[in-house]
């Protein structure tokens, strides 16, 4: 877990996850289900299994830091050609076994899905204390606190060798906004045009460090 | 009579029919197909077109005969070519053009009506399949000829081919398909994978009118003691500037891009009054800087091109008279094909001049110049059962036409690629291209194909326009754009060489001297350099060709001292006589092996001759089994001649152990854990999954924003295959294809195998050798860094911490 500085009760976790511990929230970013169901119901042969995967992974994280709130910074869902009865009934399964309040701060993706399960309590933004609050696209931060966002699913490109480049997911720490590398394990990513002023931290391992900025350029 | 219109033809003109031309002619109108087999700049293309041409004169029949050919830009010049044949014999029947670059009102009327003759390639023929009216149009087809068919066999476009042909033999049984093609080691094999099951019967037509090519070299003033790769580089400029003066027009090629630029920047330096006389063409310049060097090599307004093998193939540039060739030939098909180029008229002498950049490659063009007059040509093998390449075809042929699965699997199966293919392997690709199959548990909801009254079909008007999109095999990287700010553009370079400058450097790109304004979302603006300063030369990755072994073995021959004196022996004897003395003359009948003691610990040296890649595999292989056992790490390096390693300590290994580590048991698994396989099949599986349709490539220059939700890395494609469906056949094609691409797998385990029956020399040397010095030297430059993600970057922290420790 890394500490943000001036942020004392906001941890970065490695699983690409933010965690407040003073309110027990936790935050994910752009988990897109139903994605792999997009494709194919567009003729593109991709195999279902991330949508499963990613819920497991959230009931699990949300599990080992005893989480009290869910809180979905945008983006949960893919399209509508997504939103199969399957996935709503894992949709349905999850938030009963998760056992605790989910918001959904509604991201570009899921403003176009007309039904969102009911159990989820959507919402345009969200202030969690603190002078912290929770958007989807960093371009809708305002005001002097802190934003937490998703939407860019931020990743940075680390040359190393001759003319070979690591590419990882990331935090991007930019002025008074914290974008959340996406959660969902079929998503992709937009490699980040870093300002001099960013700050840019990484999973390695179980834990999450800042990067120089002589590696992110 | 037809033979009597081509007499009247060849009359007319003043021409003599040669003997192949009129075997040609005769084996075509006795009903066969076949492969016809000469040089360039000798007629074959009356040879081919002249049978079918003169067998029916009629107009207005539809399309008769189908041209399909490698490029599209030799399109033009084919068309040129054969019009002028049908303006005599046919004067009413017309002959055009159907490529990628054909301009849609031309295409639209082509939809229309068919001409008499249509010149294509294999993804425009392969498009126009999609079209429920095409095998109405062609109801009169009587001839396919297949042009360059050597420079599809071995590739995907010649599978491509394979099935197209299969098609259309399908629907007119009677057509007869020619090839033509340059000299290979396996012409019959060529045959047999250009007309698949109607092989039999077929006919092998060969002009060989002892078209004598003349093969020189450059002999440098002083031989340095020590070559290394690349080190006389470019030492010999002037002397090939003086070569240059002395002809009209030369074409010098080199090996790859950035030593284009390079050689271009030199050449223009020796002699700046060339400044309008010189030109540069490779594969990554803007298409209207190549039709600038092109245009000038046909009208003769230039004195030299300087170009890649992106010139080695077709056009007719007569003016041309002599071919400078800039390091290693890598092969004898290769340097004879760039001979060729010169002299393209029947009867004239093709001559090229080869120019060393290190001593050792003297050897080299001697030995390609024994192989050449002993035709020990190599042979181009073709693909096999590509899996992505057939779901492609079979949606494209569900779209023109529906299709019932058994004579679809006759069909495929009537090509050589696909003759071997197995039960399951088909039932996969159909269960892919319709609604996942029995097989394919793990894609509920998916559909594309339909079946309906028992045949495969594609009637969804959005999948069939992304189809369309999407056909073909070449698949290129995400390039960067190169342009000035009022947006003329100078090619494209590559994302990892631009990232690495800062705005303001200098970079040498497209022969000029130039400065980044800014790098912004694939644009690099740039802007000319106000002075000419050492800028950074444009370099391209991608594979350095390895050496043949038919070359490889010509060398180990001249250097066992066989074959007739020649002046590039009797220039590079001081060197080899240091080896000799030092050490010993490496060749194929024996392995040596050398151990050497530096500073930086201890060295061994082998020279199995076989190939920078399966020299790659072999280091990677021996490094990884001997720190098996040693603990220590090893650095490796390689070149076409052989391998090094280096370590601490620990190398200096008896007969025994070594033969024991070059084992080919444990071969694959070993292999797999120690070269990264990996993640190289990961980068392979970016073209499958275009090629199979996986992925779409967005339509280029327009961003289709209702398309933006179906795009998706192959990266991440192929991660969640290997999770989800493992057994994916499209994922061990990837494996297989890599092992093949990258490390010539099958190369490799017969070197290892003959290595194994092989005396071993282990030399102990005091300094080290010519031969060793090169491989030496290029320790420095790192190949693919080893480990994980976060090995890496933890390296990479680590790294940086002890530099600001020690600030």
């Amino acid at each position: 877990m890394y500490p943000l500085p001036h942020a004392p009760f906001l941890r970065l976790l490695p699983e690409g996850a933010c965690f407040q511990s003073d309110s027990a929230t936790l935050i994910v970013a752009d988990v897109h289900l139903g994605k792999s169901a997009a494709f194919r119901a567009k003729g593109l042969p991709v195999p279902e299994g991330d949508s499963a995967r990613d819920l497991g992974r959230l009931l699990e994280l949300a599990g080992k830091h005893q989480a009290h709130h869910l809180v979905i910074a945008g983006d949960l869902f893919h399209s509508s050609a997504g939103m199969t009865p399957e996935l709503e009934a894992a949709i349905g399964d999850f938030i009963v076994r998760l056992g605790i309040p989910v918001t959904l701060v509604a991201g570009n993706h899921d403003l176009k899905i007309p039904n969102l399960p009911v159990a989820l309590r959507s919402v345009p933004y969200l202030d969690l204390g603190h002078d912290f609050r929770v958007v989807h696209d960093p371009e809708h931060a305002r005001g002097g606190g802190l934003h937490i966002a998703g939407h860019w699913h931020p990743v940075v490109k680390i040359p190393d060798g001759k003319r070979t480049s690591l590419r990882l997911p990331c935090f991007l720490l930019r002025q008074n906004t914290l974008v959340l590398p996406a959660f969902g394990s079929f998503t992709g990513g937009a490699v980040l045009d870093a300002s001099p002023d960013d700050r840019v931290f990484v999973a390695l391992r179980e834990q999450v460090v800042e990067l120089p900025p002589a590696l992110v350029r | 009579m037809p033979n009597a219109s081509i007499q009247s033809l060849f009359a007319a003109k003043g021409w003599e029919p040669l003997e192949f031309q009129k075997a040609t002619w005769e084996a075509y109108l006795a009903g066969s197909s076949g492969l016809l087999h000469a040089p360039t700049g000798l007629g074959k293309t009356l040879a081919v077109y002249l049978g079918p041409l003169a067998e029916n004169l009629e107009v207005g029949a539809g399309c008769q005969i189908l041209w399909l050919t490698p490029l599209r830009a030799l399109a033009a010049d084919t068309l040129r070519a054969l019009r002028e044949p049908l303006a005599t014999l046919a004067p009413g029947c017309e002959a055009e053009a159907r490529t990628g670059d054909t301009p849609a009102a031309l295409r639209a009327r082509l939809r229309r009506k068919l001409p008499h003759t249509l010149v294509t390639t294999p993804e425009s023929l392969s498009l126009m399949l999609t079209h429920a009216d095409f095998s109405e149009k062609l109801a009169n087809l009587r001839c396919v000829i297949v042009d360059e068919w050597h420079e599809l066999l071995g590739t995907k476009r010649g599978v491509q081919t394979e099935l197209c042909l299969a098609r259309l033999r399908a629907w007119f049984p009677a057509v007869r398909i020619w090839g033509l093609s340059a000299t290979l080691g396996n012409l019959t094999q060529a045959r047999q994978a250009l007309l698949g099951d109607a092989f039999e019967g077929s006919v092998e037509i060969t002009a060989d009118l002892g078209k004598s090519i003349v093969i020189d070299t450059l002999i440098p003033w002083e031989i340095d003691r020590f070559p290394w790769s690349g080190h006389i580089g470019t030492r010999l400029a002037s002397q090939v500037a003086d070569e240059i003066e002395k002809s009209n027009v030369t074409l010098l090629f080199t090996n790859t891009r950035s030593q284009t630029e390079i050689w271009f920047q030199e050449l223009l330096a020796i002699r700046p009054r060339w400044k309008d006389q010189l030109a540069m063409h490779h594969g990554s310049l803007d298409r209207a800087e190549r039709d600038r060097a092109e245009d000038g090599l046909r009208n003769g307004a230039l004195k030299c091109v300087v170009a890649t093998s992106s010139l080695d193939l077709g056009v007719d540039f007569s003016p041309v008279d002599q071919v400078i060739q800039i390091g290693s030939p890598k092969g004898i098909a290769r340097l004879l094909q760039r001979a060729g180029r010169s002299g393209h008229q029947p009867g004239r002498v093709s001559r090229i001049v080869c120019v060393p950049t290190h001593a050792f490659e003297l050897i080299e063009f001697a030995a390609a110049r024994d192989a050449a007059l002993a035709c020990k040509i190599e042979s181009r093998f073709p693909v096999e059962r590509p899996l992505d390449l057939l779901v492609q075809h079979l949606i494209t042929c569900a779209i023109g036409r529906p299709f019932e699965a058994g004579a679809m699997h006759r069909e495929v199966r009537s090509t050589h690629a696909f003759s071997k293919l197995e039960e399951h392997e088909w039932e996969w690709a159909l269960g892919h291209i319709s609604n996942g199959g029995n097989a394919l548990a793990a894609y509920p909801n998916y559909q594309k194909a339909r079946l309906e009254n028992a045949c495969y079909t594609v009637d969804d008007k959005r999948l069939i326009t992304r189809h369309r999109l999407s056909i073909g095999t070449i698949s290129s990287d995400p390039a960067v754009s190169v342009r000035f700010a009022n947006g003329h553009k100078l090619g494209t370079v590559e994302e990892s060489f631009i990232s690495r400058l800062k705005p303001g450097s200098l970079l040498v790109f497209a022969g000029r001297h130039l400065v980044l304004v800014r790098f912004r979302e694939r644009i690099a603006t740039v802007k000319p350099a106000p002075r000419k300063g050492r800028g950074n030369i444009a370099i391209w990755g991608g594979n350095k060709m390895p050496l043949s072994s038919e070359l490889s073995h010509a060398i180990s021959r001249r250097l066992q001292g066989e074959g007739a004196p020649s002046a590039e022996m009797a220039a590079v004897e001081p060197i080899l006589d240091i080896q000799r003395r030092w050490s010993r003359v490496p060749d194929d009948q024996s392995l040596l092996i050398e151990h050497a003691r530096s500073r930086e610990g201890e060295h061994l040296f082998l020279y199995p001759f076989a190939g920078r890649l399966v020299h790659e595999g072999l280091a990677a292989l021996l490094a990884f089994r001997i720190s098996r056992s040693s603990g220590e790490a090893i650095h490796t390096t390689q070149n076409d001649y052989g391998l090094s390693l280096t370590s601490k300590r620990g190398l200096l290994l008896g007969e025994g152990r070594l033969r024991d580590y070059l084992t080919t048991d444990g071969l694959l698994d070993d292999l797999v854990a120690c070269m990264n396989t990996a993640e190289l099949a990961r980068r392979q599986f970016r073209e499958i999954a275009r090629v199979s349709g996986l992925v779409m490539q967005a339509p280029p220059g327009q961003k289709d924003r209702s398309q933006r939700e179906l795009q998706i890395s192959a990266t991440l494609l192929y991660e969640v295959l290997d999770r989800y469906d493992p057994e994916n056949l499209l994922l061990i094609q990837s494996r297989r294809e890599i092992m093949e691409k990258q490390l010539e797998l099958t190369r490799l385990t017969a070197v290892m195998q003959r290595l194994q029956s092989l005396d071993y020399h282990l030399i102990e040397t005091k300094n080290l050798s010519p031969m060793a010095f090169p491989l030496w030297a290029d320790r420095l430059s790192a190949t693919l860094p080893a480990g994980d993600a976060a090995s890496r970057l933890e390296a990479m922290l680590n790294t940086l911490n002890q530099a600001a420790a020690q600030a």
